[in-house]
């Protein structure tokens, strides 16, 4: 395991949004510590507010939602308390950089893809335009342009997407940010780009020595890149913990329920699992766990007190009742079984989109 | 030992499957946001009252620019401001108050015709262009010929050829008027046709004419009533310039173009014959707008915060 | 590419030809033709005197191009000459001549009459709207050859050649040509001008009697005015005459046998005041400028602060100068400057070269512009601030100046270079309502002048030049478009 060097430390996190003169609350009282060097994959379905959470580490939130409680430290530095955008200038870019979903917009479409990576350069590292060109060029070169002096002064839309996702990633690290947070940067790409996408950022990581963050759905993104896994659900994290305890011996059962529905996991014949309902309503409190009325192993507690965090293992935590001692004796879902002979199978097999060779022989030695 | 609460209890799943969000209705919000502005209550009001004296005031005095009952009698000339005549008298002895409302009613009259010959007409080809792609290719090109000749220039154009007059007027400006509602209605038309929820609908087997009726239409009335309460000021605003310079209506209509015109030669002398009818020109117009951009802002539904 | 230009050249010109067809069909079948009378001043001598006032009648309809018209008179001085006696007895009703004129007109289907009381033939043939519009197209550009003038005078020489004008520069002259100059240098912007190719819109009746349309918007107005010549002519140092544009005239009287060495004498004459359409030109171009200078940051920062009180002021001002109409907020401007300022209340007061009298006009111009540019940079600049590339910019670190200025505005202002061309084009067609209330006589104000006294040729030559113009300044505003937005290229895609 790598080092246990905390670089970014959330505490009792919230963010509320007015929406229609009511108070939604979508993130409720989180708490994590990312650590240098590591790749955090944080899953979660639409809504959960993992794409929130992202936001209130750059203080790029929508403009009716405000970081409510609690303290973001980064270096030292309380995020949390800033305000204003001017404060976030030197943080953005500099030392944490991001990767939007769709690469097809994210770049300015009447500027050339050379001025927009030499832009950010000379803003934070304050260069030269013409030493910025070179680097820019030797950035494109390494994240897999070709001829990229060529290439300098060409518009987004003479690139294909995967290109220009290629770019935006050269953009976000432009300036050696310490942590990179990927908001699903594949979902809007094609399946071969994707896996090419990931082992680029995979390869830079490995090079530059920063951290990521991956927000995704996409539980075979997780298995392919992350080291450790958070779940969210309802504005929370629910269960965290290193990937394979994630996948192999989860403990809440909203995460069986998402490993459930692994299309990859369905047997021919069978019916493939799905989860019933919707996440709770954020407009007002909820009482006790808010996976309850979704949970196939609710108990009556569930509906009257909020479960704390229980520890696994010194690395896996899950907040759910189904972890207190004094729960009587039950049966794990059927699906999740055997998950781990499963996961070999498949990525042995390659059926998952992404990268075999590395994923599969780490999970082969780790497990 | 055993904690009760510990106990496995099955759960409702149609519980979990309501999505709460605040309760919302379409119109309410339309009227709640309209509302809540003070100012548009204000004008809006201000608005109904003019509408009325417009149209009732010149019944009453019986005003015909024709007809100057005082027109041989000094002593009524240029007469001050008093109970009998709010705004005076004019160089013929008439009551500027009279002349003003008559002029007003013209203008309003106009611009209501006007814009509601213009959206009918623009709306029904709209809808019918942005749906047929053989209509589209004929119609594309008459608007790209009609549209590259100003508006102005065409309503001049048909007016001289027409002659002067209230209803020559209305057809001047209603000719061609219409071919800029129509060619906006056919692009939100074909904006919203190929939105996903009309695809799937149509998919389903829905009959065409209740996707128009059910799916497209409520979505394009904010954009037709927005249309409609820019279109009545645009429309005011043109007669009263072409009256200004003596080509709109003809003598025999009242219009507060022409009076702007005439009662702007006394302006050194009886300032208040000019002012009279500007301000209440500029008080109709502006009242119109912020009540027509209000409701327009109201109908969108991205308001709704 | 250059398949897409001729494409939307020939596109264009078909526009503008249904247009002009439309227009003039309107305009010469709808308007009952004894309307051109309408303030015509000769008409009113000869309303005693029905022979004349029918036959003045026909002579300016055929002038105008309604009918062909010809009389007895005419035929008689065909075959003996006039002023003879020959002549006079074959105008009289019952001369056989009169009953062959009568005869043959009719079979050529023309329409035969008699005036009221000499009784002498007369004989016209309506002419088509459409066949006249075919006519005004057939006759549009003119080009000037050395076999253009139709002269009896046997000296004249025909041929093009390069000499010295009165300025003792060189100049294309011709002898031959409708014009003396063919192309010559002055001072003048654009320095160089020609006289070959010429657009003929017709001839404006009853005001600007005579003159050409084109003559009449581009010459100059007001008082003559003497220039100096280097090279006098005829012993004169100064003159108002251009002689420039000088054309061939086939009778000369005594005074301009005297002034002219050649048969080059129908001049212009030079004018203290600019041309309509310089004059629209110059006030629509500087407040066009001012426009676009006060507007566009107005807008920006607008949008950078909206909401706070420096938007919402903004846009109080911006719905004021939609809601009310023009006339009104000109005319306040008008009563404004000229009770606390000082300024001229109208053009004509202190005249065209005195600059204040282009201040309050200018103002008003402005202010209703800008308020427009206002809100629709504004607009465009919020639509792009909502785009994911401005997240992504925002996420790169670069403060909000920075994104508004390298991001946003690079994007938003490309719709509004797109008007540019047409907002600088249509300075030359002046303002209808800022021109009509100060007086100004511009392009403006020429519109509605011409319609309300029925000047049918100025009207259609007015339609032809605002269409044509305004289809021109459509393609340059896509083509400079192409310029500022990389994606964009002209193709065969939609446009007209």
């Amino acid at each position: 395991m790598k080092g246990r060097d905390t670089i970014l430390s959330i505490r009792d996190l919230e963010v509320t949004f007015k929406v229609r003169d009511r108070q939604l609350k979508a993130i409720r009282r989180i708490s994590f510590d990312l650590y240098r060097g590591e790749t955090l994959a944080i899953v979660g379905e639409s809504g959960s507010g993992k794409s929130v959470l992202m936001k209130s580490l750059t203080g790029m939130l929508e403009s009716n939602g405000t970081v409510s409680g609690g303290s973001i430290r980064f270096f030292g530095e309380e995020l949390a308390q800033k305000k204003k955008p001017r404060e976030w200038e030197s943080i953005r870019g500099a030392k944490i950089a991001t990767v939007f979903q769709d690469p097809m917009t994210s770049l300015n479409p009447v500027r050339t893809i050379g001025s927009q990576i030499v832009e950010v350069m000379m803003k934070h590292q304050r260069c030269s335009r013409k030493r910025a060109k070179q680097l820019a060029i030797e950035l494109m070169e390494r994240v897999g342009i070709s001829e990229a002096a060529e290439r300098f002064d060409a518009y987004p839309h003479e690139y294909s997407g995967g290109m220009r996702q290629r770019i935006v990633i050269a953009i976000a690290l432009a300036c050696r940010p310490q942590i990179l947070i990927c908001d699903e940067p594949t979902t809007a790409l094609d399946v071969t780009v994707q896996a090419q996408i990931l082992n680029l950022i995979k390869q830079l990581q490995q090079e530059e020595g920063f951290t990521t963050i991956y927000i995704t759905h996409d539980l075979g993104v997780v298995a392919n890149v992350a080291d450790r896994v958070a779940v969210m659900y309802a504005g929370q994290i629910v269960e965290y913990g290193e990937v394979e305890e994630i996948f192999y011996e989860s403990a809440h059962p909203y995460t069986w329920a998402l490993l459930s529905s692994l299309p990859q996991l369905g047997q021919k014949g069978e019916r493939l699992f799905s989860l019933h309902g919707t996440p709770p309503s954020l407009y007002h409190d909820i009482v006790g766990d808010a996976f309850a009325p979704r949970n196939q192993y609710a108990m009556r507690i569930d509906f009257e007190e909020e479960p704390p965090f229980f520890e696994i293992t010194p690395t896996h935590y899950a907040k759910t009742w189904l972890c207190d001692p004094r729960v009587p004796f039950f049966k794990r879902p059927k699906a999740i079984e055997g998950l781990h002979q499963k996961m070999v199978m498949i990525y042995q097999g390659g059926n998952v989109s992404g990268n075999r060779e590395e994923r599969s022989f780490s999970f082969n030695s780790r497990s | 030992m055993q904690d009760s609460r510990f106990e496995f209890v099955t759960v409702d799943a149609r519980v979990a499957e309501e999505i709460e969000a605040p309760s919302y209705s379409y119109w309410q919000s339309v009227s709640k946001q309209f509302f809540k502005k003070k100012s548009t209550v204000i004008l809006l009001l201000l608005m109904v009252v003019i509408i009325l004296v417009a149209l009732i005031q010149p019944e009453l005095s019986g005003y015909d620019p024709m007809n100057s009952p005082n027109i041989n009698r000094p002593e009524m000339r240029f007469r001050g401001i008093s109970l009998q005549y709010p705004y005076g008298t004019d160089g013929v002895g008439n009551s500027v108050w009279d002349v003003v409302w008559a002029g007003t009613r013209t203008s309003l009259l106009v611009g209501f015709i006007v814009a509601c010959i213009n959206t009918s007409i623009g709306v029904v080809v709209g809808a019918v262009w942005g749906f047929s792609k053989a209509i589209d290719k004929v119609m594309i090109e008459v608007f790209n010929i009609i549209s590259s000749v100003p508006y102005i220039l065409i309503v001049t154009v048909l007016l001289y050829t027409f002659g002067r007059g209230f209803w020559q007027l209305i057809l001047a400006m209603c000719l061609t008027g219409w071919l800029s509602t129509a060619y906006f209605i056919r692009t939100q038309v074909m904006i919203i046709r190929d939105r996903e929820y009309n695809l799937a609908s149509s998919c389903l087997g829905t009959p065409m004419l209740r996707l128009v009726s059910r799916n497209i239409l409520p979505y394009l009335l904010s954009v037709i009533m927005t249309n409609v309460s820019l279109e009545i000021p645009a429309a005011i605003s043109t007669e009263v310039t072409l009256s200004f310079l003596g080509i709109g209506l003809n003598v025999a209509v009242p219009s507060l173009g022409r009076m702007i015109n005439q009662y702007a030669n006394y302006f050194n002398g009886y300032p208040h014959l000019f002012w009279a009818p500007v301000l209440t020109l500029a008080l109709v117009t502006i009242s119109l707008y912020v009540i027509g951009q209000t409701l327009a802002d109201a109908s969108d539904p991205r308001t709704h915060r | 590419m250059r398949r897409y230009l001729i494409k939307r050249f020939l596109r264009s010109l078909l526009s503008i030809f249904i247009v002009m067809t439309i227009v003039f069909t309107l305009v010469y079948s709808v308007v009952p033709r004894d309307r051109v009378f309408f303030s015509d001043v000769n008409i009113e001598k000869l309303q005693k005197r029905p022979d004349d006032y029918l036959n003045y009648k026909y002579i300016q309809w055929e002038k105008l191009g309604y009918l062909k018209y010809e009389t007895i008179q005419d035929y008689c001085r065909g075959l003996y000459g006039d002023a003879n006696g020959e002549y006079v007895r074959c105008l009289l009703p019952d001369s056989s001549e009169t009953k062959e004129f009568v005869s043959s007109k009719q079979e050529e289907g023309w329409e035969v009459s008699f005036f009221e009381e000499s009784g002498q033939a007369y004989s016209f043939e309506e002419i088509s709207p459409l066949k006249r519009a075919l006519n005004w197209w057939a006759n549009l550009i003119q080009i000037d050859s050395p076999n253009r003038v139709k002269s009896e005078e046997a000296t004249l020489k025909r041929q093009i050649y390069v000499g010295k004008d009165f300025n003792d520069r060189l100049a294309l002259m011709c002898s031959g040509c409708e014009n003396k100059y063919l192309i010559y240098f002055d001072q003048k912007f654009p320095f160089i001008h020609q006289n070959i190719v010429k657009l003929n819109l017709g001839v404006s009746y009853p005001t600007y009697s005579g003159q050409e349309v084109l003559e009449v918007i581009t010459s100059s107005q007001g008082e003559k005015v003497k220039q100096e010549l280097k090279e006098p002519i005829n012993g004169q140092e100064a003159s108002s005459i251009n002689y420039y544009t000088c054309r061939y005239k086939e009778t000369l009287d005594a005074l301009e046998k005297k002034n002219f060495s050649d048969h080059y004498a129908d001049c212009d004459a030079i004018r203290t005041d600019p041309s309509m359409m310089k004059i629209s030109f110059i006030m629509g171009f500087i407040s066009l400028v001012l426009t676009y200078v006060i507007g566009l940051p107005l807008g920006v920062y607008m949008a950078r602060h909206q909401g706070r009180w420096g938007d919402r002021l903004g846009q109080w001002y911006i719905i004021f100068m939609n809601a009310i109409p023009g006339l009104a907020y000109i005319v306040f401007i008008r009563f404004i400057g000229g009770k606390y300022f000082g300024l001229p209340s109208m053009f004509p007061m202190l005249g065209a070269e005195d600059p204040r009298s282009y201040i309050l006009p200018i103002l008003s111009l402005t202010l209703g512009a800008t308020a427009s540019r206002m809100m629709w940079m504004r607009r465009y600049m919020i639509d792009q601030s909502q785009m994911d590339y401005v997240k992504f910019a925002r996420a790169k670190g670069l403060s909000e100046r920075e994104i508004f200025s390298k991001h946003i505005f690079r994007n938003a202002i490309i719709p509004m270079v797109h008007g540019i061309p047409a907002a600088i084009i249509f300075c030359i067609s002046g303002a209808l309502i800022t021109e009509g209330v100060y007086g100004i006589p511009g392009m403006g104000k020429i519109l509605p002048d011409s319609i309300s006294i029925y000047n049918n040729s100025m009207v259609v030559g007015l339609t032809f030049i605002f269409t044509t113009l305004s289809i021109l300044s459509t393609f340059l505003g896509d083509w400079l478009l192409t310029k500022i937005d990389p994606r964009i290229r002209l193709e065969d895609k939609g446009g007209n």
